[in-house]
């Protein structure tokens, strides 16, 4: 078995090292405005192995690299919290403490772009590509001691990085993963500057909200408390009420929570939405604030971006009247950023509805258009996915970033079988999706309800 | 003979005439290396490891795991038989896969319908699945679920328990949803969920008979122990779906109900590892699953068996 000792402490480990002398604490409790260093421990590490194609060693204390047998080691780190710029980043490995351990080669390290693999799934079968630069590589190791690879390169704020490590050596490595504890688990050690306490520029738009939003119950009072801190426009992504969309539902739960904020909301319709026939209730009820009566969908303008609010219970096929009125409002559309939502969700891992794959004409139309973000309901949950083209494939060119955001208050549902590229998902906690949508880029955050702790945060730039 | 009778007959005559055809093509190619006996070696566990049929060793749950090419949303195995749920794709539709222990396809069953329970006789020769056909989960209102059942030795198929007659305490009710189906050891009778009206109750079901008896109130999703003498179930808390299940076993002699020591609330057809042990799937609130084991006698605590997997099934 591997070793667990560590003969070189050279960095204390722990959630937060300060080396500054000054640390200046904010509100949430993380450090802003000096230099510091943290340190993450992975989320994921395994490695894969030619001689054993199906087996996979997610929960081994030992990750290999070698040559013979082909050995190929895979690390993903979950980077969040740190509150400047990354000035620098060092992943350090320890190798274990058994004989054979050492090598002439510690491995050539490059980044991996896929960082949805499973640690419990993994195989050489399944491998990811390890497709991203070299970062660095490790000349001989010994057993029992820390090594380091600058990743300054490719770690340069918040998110989530993977790493692959191979190696020409027929007399591979052995370092220890997570699962051998803090004392020897990978470590990404994170030097981050005093330079971004600049925060950003006041007064960029705000696009807040959530789909699957009152009933009876308290979920739609806890979220529509979040709006009543948040300005900004508020998008809900469909099943405004439940079950039935009628008029009286509208008046008696939309209207006493989200409907404080009606004023600066724009909608979309969902299924429960169209229970009423011709969704007439919806229609009712939000008035010009939802588009075109009886439509349901519309397009509109906040700073830089470009806004379409879409409606997935009518015709979505190519050629229909709403996907022809979607590629003539794109065409038309000047401004550098698009966003897009409507209410059945073409990617998702929900456990109770299934890809609504009949929408795809419509993400299409925005995926030709290079719209940046689209966000969905349905499942009700939340749920991140990378950018991804029409098929679901991983596209870092121009990938649509995708959320489902059902988490408006109606009770949670279960996830099933999680898919290619999801992120980040959370069935216990209702909350509202906040973007903030800046000149080229937006930052998209989960606020959870009073008393819950899950949240999400990050920003991609615009295509 | 009415038609959904022939129907049924010719849907028999052509598993059966499938099997035989994948029989031949097996005998004329060339043997493939039975993946479950790869590294993982001593007593092993079948999981699903996000949708992926797996391997584990039940004494060293975290050593290598034999991580299969083969995609279900829920599986199970006994007797060399794998039930296999196959996801709803893209472009099809989901449906049974029956595989032999080398995971060759002995026979496919298109479904309409989300993946929710398989479960395979200790024999391996009849196989049962539920999927939802309306509605997502079992607390909810106005869900509708299908339950059928396949003999694999004669191709012998019930497409929906629906069209067994009904005996005992629910015999005039109009609307009825099964789920939950596991089999005793003569490979014929078998227990399962049955709602109608309101309430869930544990019938007994006679496969060649076409009849099935509802028994007691409250107890879904029973699993019989390995000695046939008690049934593993969830139990909605005070009787109601939405306060969640207790997982609970029930001795078929004495009638008596033991709640576990899992007090989470278990919405899963448990699985006994032996005659004193259950397994079962909880989800973490980022979808991720693990499978658990408890005591099947109320002492104990639960244990974290299997990290990120579900559909447990001891091979």
């Amino acid at each position: 078995m591997s070793g667990r000792r560590a003969s070189l402490a050279v960095v204390a480990v722990g959630v937060l090292t300060a080396t500054a002398l000054s640390i200046v604490v904010t509100s949430d409790g993380l450090p802003a405005a000096a230099a510091a260093t943290t340190t993450f421990t992975p989320s994921a590490d395994t490695y894969v192995d030619n001689s054993a194609t199906g087996t996979n060693y997610g929960a081994s204390g030992q990750l290999g690299v070698d040559d013979s047998p082909v050995k190929r080691l895979f690390l993903r780190f979950t980077v969040s919290g740190v509150p400047g710029s990354v000035t620098a980043a060092k992943l350090r490995l320890h190798t274990d403490d058994v004989s054979g351990a050492q090598s002439p080669s510690g491995g050539t390290f490059k980044a991996v772009s896929d960082t949805t693999w499973s640690e419990t799934g993994v195989t050489w079968n399944n491998q990811p590509a390890i497709d991203g630069p070299t970062l660095g590589s490790l000349g001989a190791v010994s057993r029992n001691a820390w090594y380091e690879v600058d990743v300054t390169s490719y770690v340069t704020g918040n998110g989530t990085f993977g790493f692959g490590v191979t190696s020409s050596s027929t007399d591979g490595a052995d370092f220890d993963s997570r699962e051998t504890g803090s004392a020897t688990a990978p470590q990404l050690v994170l030097t981050t500057g005093a330079t971004t306490t600049t925060s950003a520029p006041a007064g960029d738009p705000v696009l807040v909200g959530a789909g699957d939003i009152s009933n009876s119950g308290s979920g739609d009072s806890a979220t529509a408390a979040l709006l009543d801190n948040i300005p900004g426009t508020v998008f809900t992504t469909g099943d405004n009420v439940y079950d039935s969309g009628t008029t009286t539902e509208f008046n008696n739960y939309y209207n006493p929570t989200w409907g404080r904020h009606k004023a600066r909301t724009r909608p979309s319709p969902g299924n429960h939405d169209y229970n009423t026939s011709g969704a007439t209730g919806y229609y009712g009820y939000f008035g010009t604030q939802a588009g075109p009566s009886g439509q349901g969908y519309y397009s509109y303008d906040l700073g830089n971006w470009h806004i379409v609010s879409l409606n997935s219970n009518i015709s979505t096929a190519a050629g229909s009247a709403q996907e022809t009125w979607l590629r003539n409002d794109l065409a038309a559309n000047t401004k550098p950023c698009t966003a897009a939502y409507w209410h059945h969700p073409l990617f998702t891992s929900g456990a109770n509805h299934a890809p609504s794959t009949s929408t795809r004409p419509l993400f299409q139309a925005l995926y030709d258009h290079n719209a940046d973000v689209v966000l969905w309901g349905h499942n009700h949950q939340y749920e991140r996915f990378a950018p991804q083209n029409p098929s679901g494939a991983l596209d870092t060119t121009r990938g649509i970033r995708t959320f489902v955001a059902g988490m408006g208050g109606a009770s949670h549902y279960s996830f099933g079988t999680i898919r290619p590229n999801s992120e980040v998902r959370n069935s216990d906690t209702y909350g509202v999706l906040k973007l903030t949508l800046h000149a080229n880029s937006f930052d998209w955050q989960f606020v959870p309800e009073a008393g819950k702790s899950f949240t999400d945060s990050g920003t991609t730039a615009c295509h | 003979m009415n038609t959904r009778a022939r129907v049924l007959v010719t849907v028999a005559a052509a598993l059966l005439l499938g099997g035989v055809a994948v029989g031949y093509t097996t005998l004329s190619a060339a043997p493939e290396p039975d993946v479950v006996s790869g590294v993982v070696r001593g007593s092993r566990l079948q999981v699903l490891g996000n949708g992926r049929l797996s391997v584990v060793s039940r004494t060293d749950p975290s050593g290598p795991r034999e991580v299969t090419e083969e995609r279900c949303d829920r599986a199970y195995a006994a007797g060399g038989t794998i039930a296999c749920l196959r996801p709803v794709g893209a472009l099809k539709a989901g449906g049974l896969s029956v595989l032999d222990s080398s995971r060759r396809e002995l026979t496919t069953l298109p479904l309409t319908g989300f993946p929710n329970r398989a479960r395979v006789s200790a024999s391996g020769r009849m196989v049962a699945w539920t999927v939802f056909v309306d509605g997502h989960s079992y607390a909810a209102n106005g869900f509708s679920t299908s339950t059928g059942i396949l003999d694999v030795r004669t191709g012998d198929l019930v497409r929906s328990l629906e069209e067994f007659s009904v005996g005992g305490a629910a015999a005039q009710a109009a609307d009825r949803n099964f789920w939950g189906v596991t089999f005793t050891a003569d490979d014929n009778r078998f227990y399962a969920t049955m709602s109608t009206g309101g309430h869930r109750y544990l019938v007994e079901g006679d496969f060649a008979a076409r009849t099935v008896k509802a028994l007691v109130d409250n107890v879904e999703c029973p699993s019989l122990s390995p000695d046939g003498k008690r049934i593993a179930y969830k139990a909605a808390v005070n009787g109601d779906p939405r306060q969640g299940w207790r997982l609970s076993t029930m001795d078929l002699g004495t009638g008596t109900v033991t709640p576990l020591a899992e007090t989470r609330s278990v919405d899963d057809q448990p699985a006994w590892l032996d005659d004193h042990t259950v397994a079962y799937g909880m989800q973490r609130s980022d979808g991720v699953n693990d499978v658990w084991a408890v005591p099947a006698d109320a002492t104990g605590s639960p244990t974290l068996l299997v990290p990120e997997a579900n559909s447990p099934a001891p091979l």
